[in-house]
């Protein structure tokens, strides 16, 4: 199915084919320098004498798009080598927003950059999503939604809610952060690191429940979230769900006499046939038992109930409530899916009666498929620290292990062959690692930590602590 | 335990002599009291909870402590609700902490045989701990006390968790205590480490490593220090160690001109190769390679303890709590 019908529908407009293409452009240019930090801090230099006009990933696509019907592109585009593009490398700087070391890119969300922070006071790790004032208002709502995920994200407090811990702001660059739980992924990126894109059904049944229970606790305060989806449902390091993105949530109000609701906004494959047949109005907390219905038969069966090569055939489909289950998924989760996939919002299943369902109450044996994990996070399956490199360069100041082992010279200079070949090297030598943890490995890795802390082993003793030498504190 | 009785649920029953001091970020007092039906004297904590946000840390730690039984453990005699504080009452623990002990008189460290002594009581509470399925997370000399009969109790079981989760033991753990700013610094590099492989109960091994540096240094390691720089210098695989004549290298230190000013009887001094070992196994940067706390029972260093003074004999001039107030009152 095409991926913009597992997308918000808030972000639903001719903007989307762009948005989308840098997002693919600047994730991917991200990927590729996230060995050296930013990707501000990788320019484009111009170092030929006589140069000529080339486009880089990281040129501003704006400045052209506006004439590209009128032009030949090929005239106006010249073809460059991969190899001839050049970046120059700058060194990892040490980044503190307040008092939070910033880390490297953790995702994209619908608003902005999400990257990793560490609070230099607790040593806790944390999420920043990173708004733009002037990315948000060229999206419908924006701005709106963004301040209403705030105030409502403010008052919330369950396990299986995302926190928000911190906001700051930065009204010189426009920027807006909010320092949230640190997770390692969204169900979305384990299920797509999978080939068949589903769970083993004792995992599923865990997310599942740790769903339900952030869904009741999220109904509790009168909050429906409209957007219950794989992607929008994180992970923690202690592989806790956290319902996440509450972007277009509804809040009922305390004196309104039931549930109703008049606007559908969300995913389009999530929604319920009230939403897909435009009616006027239909009850809210039933829009999100439908939603993670669809959920379920997703992290289920890797399929989805209801497809569509376009928006109207699909919520054509959806209107209908038609649906078949694969013969594989067996009674009682059979049931508990047409329940909650039920077309009628009123005889759909209620939070209650889920949890009282059969397969809620029963878990599934352990056996058979193997947990999906989590998948590594730029080949790193451990998901470690992204900060301490840049906290390692600012207090030792000395070359990254990558660019020591880089031939011995130091780069200025950088050729997108030569930060592939990087990149591929670093891929392998976590492969192998990783070969030699799982053989032998304490002996050896804690060999390679006290060689690589011999240096200082003298400078910073128990009673040095009035000055450390050679260090900056930061 | 017995069931508190009504007597000893009642505020009014305790006479406050004086307070003792304070915890859980200054929003808890710990008071000296006299238990006015016997006479016996205890330490009351007094819990503010109109200030406390995270008062299930608070309940937690209750409940926990309530369910441990073991000597070498801090007991709780009652708890209850008295207005707005919550009220926790156990046995005086005459010499305070061992924070308290180098602050007040070993700022340069405990002697030998001391620590010794304190380090093998901790040990045993904390075997006891692990083998009832909990981490401690916060070993530290402020959360160990000494009783006048010189007895090492481990308490601040507050930060523990436990091991095993939805009735299975978890081969590592991931959760980041909360509230532990004033805990990093004897915090294991695995546990701050927070990424996916998750760390066990050897994490307290390691800041059992770390409390042997504090007793005998007089001070932690890392102390003063940016919380980032205590950080990479963990993950890099510095470890700390215990400063005497054979850890400190003497030309170096004349040669940095004062740079630390270390005194000579740090300098000269000569702690045994025994505790210097100890100190190493347990400070490992893999936590593999660390030994258990049992395991740790059976090394040498604790074997001849029967020759050794009995603990109050060795941390005089320090006097037990009760002593000093016969002394303040008469």
């Amino acid at each position: 199915m095409d991926s913009n019908m597992c997308q918000t529908s808030k972000s639903f407009d001719s903007e989307t084919a762009e948005a989308d293409a840098s997002y693919e452009e600047e994730n991917e240019h991200e990927i590729a320098t996230a060995e050296f930090g930013e990707e501000e801090e990788l320019k484009p230099v111009d170092s030929r004498p006589n140069p000529q006009l080339w486009i880089t990933r990281n040129s501003s696509h704006a400045d052209f798009d506006d004439d590209l019907e009128n032009i030949n592109i090929s005239n106006f585009f010249h073809r460059v080598d991969s190899d001839q593009i050049i970046y120059q490398s700058k060194k990892r700087r040490l980044k503190l927003v307040g008092k939070y070391v910033m880390g490297d890119l953790l995702g994209e969300g619908s608003y902005g950059k999400v990257k990793e922070m560490l609070d230099s006071e607790t040593l806790c790790r944390r999420a920043v999503k990173i708004l733009k004032q002037r990315k948000l208002r060229r999206i419908p709502n924006g701005e709106q939604n963004v301040q209403r995920e705030i105030k409502l994200l403010r008052k919330l407090d369950h396990k299986n809610v995302i926190k928000l811990f911190d906001e700051l702001h930065n009204y010189e660059k426009q920027k807006m952060y909010l320092i949230m739980e640190f997770c390692v992924g969204s169900l979305q990126t384990m299920l797509d690191s999978t080939p068949d894109k589903k769970f083993p059904l004792w995992q599923a049944h865990d997310y599942f429940l740790q769903l339900i229970e952030g869904l009741e606790y999220l109904h509790s305060m009168r909050i429906i979230h409209k957007d219950i989806k794989p992607g929008n449902l994180l992970l923690s390091l202690e592989n806790q769900l956290k319902i996440s993105d509450l972007g277009v949530a509804e809040t009922i109000d305390l004196f309104a006499k039931d549930d109703t609701c008049f606007i559908g906004q969300g995913s389009p494959a999530f929604q319920p046939p009230e939403i897909a047949n435009g009616l006027e109005f239909f009850p809210g907390f039933k829009v999100d038992i439908w939603s993670s219905g669809v959920t379920l038969y997703n992290i289920t069966t890797g399929r989805y109930p209801f497809e569509g090569d376009n928006i109207y055939r699909l919520f054509e489909s959806i209107g209908k409530g038609v649906f078949t289950i694969p013969p594989e998924i067996q009674e009682p989760l059979r049931d508990l899916l047409l329940g909650m996939l039920e077309k009628d919002p009123y005889a759909r299943f209620s939070l209650q009666r889920i949890k009282r369902h059969t397969w809620c109450t029963r878990q599934p044996s352990p056996e058979g498929l193997p947990k999906v994990p989590v998948p590594p996070l730029r080949g790193d399956m451990w998901h470690s620290l992204t900060v301490l490199p840049y906290l390692i360069e600012h207090y030792y100041d000395e070359p990254l292990e990558d660019a020591s082992e880089d031939d011995g010279s130091q780069h200025e200079y950088i050729t997108e062959r030569q930060l592939n070949e990087m990149d591929e090297r670093r891929k392998q030598r976590d492969r192998t690692f990783v070969v030699a943890e799982n053989s032998n490995g304490n002996a050896q890795s804690s060999s390679s930590s006290s060689k690589k802390s011999s240096r200082w082993k003298k400078t910073i003793s128990c009673m040095s602590f009035k000055t450390i030498p050679g260090c900056k504190q930061s | 335990m017995k069931m508190a009785s009504h007597r000893e649920n009642n505020i009014a029953n305790y006479q406050i002599i004086s307070i003792l001091g304070h915890c859980f970020n200054q929003l808890a007092v710990v008071q000296l009291a006299k238990f006015i039906p016997t006479g016996a004297m205890v330490a009351i904590k007094k819990f503010d909870m109109d200030k406390i946000k995270e008062a299930y840390l608070v309940e937690s730690e209750i409940i926990l402590t309530r369910q441990l039984n073991h000597p070498n453990i801090i007991k709780y005699i009652v708890a209850f609700v008295s207005g707005p504080q919550v009220c926790v009452v156990s046995p005086l623990m005459a010499y305070g902490s061992c924070r308290d002990l180098l602050s007040r008189h070993f700022n340069e460290g405990l002697c030998e045989p001391a620590i010794i002594l304190i380090i093998r009581d901790v040990l045993d509470a904390l075997d006891y701990i692990h083998k009832k399925g909990y981490i401690h997370r916060a070993i530290r000399g402020s959360h160990i006390l000494i009783s006048d009969n010189g007895k090492a109790c481990l308490a601040g079981l507050r930060y523990a968790c436990p091991i095993v989760l939805n009735g299975k033991w978890q081969r590592s753990i991931h959760s980041f205590p909360s509230t532990t700013e004033r805990n990093l610094n004897w915090l294991s590099p695995e546990l701050l480490e927070q990424n996916l492989k998750g760390y066990n109960e050897k994490s307290d091994i390691y800041s059992i490593g770390i409390v042997v540096c504090e007793l005998s240094n007089g001070i932690e390691p890392f102390a003063g220090m940016s919380k980032t720089l205590m950080l990479t210098e963990k993950v890099r695989g510095y470890a700390p160690s215990i400063l005497d004549s054979t850890t400190i290298p003497r030309d170096e230190n004349i040669e940095s001109g004062g740079d630390c000013e270390i005194s000579t009887n740090i300098l000269n001094r000569r702690f045994s190769d025994d505790l210097h070992e100890i100190t190493n196994l347990c400070l490992h940067r893999e936590a593999y390679d660390r030994p258990t706390a049992g395991q740790l029972l059976t090394h040498p260093i604790f074997k001849n303890n029967k020759r050794l003074l009995p603990l109050p004999e060795l941390l005089k001039p320090a006097l037990p709590l009760s002593d000093r107030v016969g002394y303040d009152t008469v």
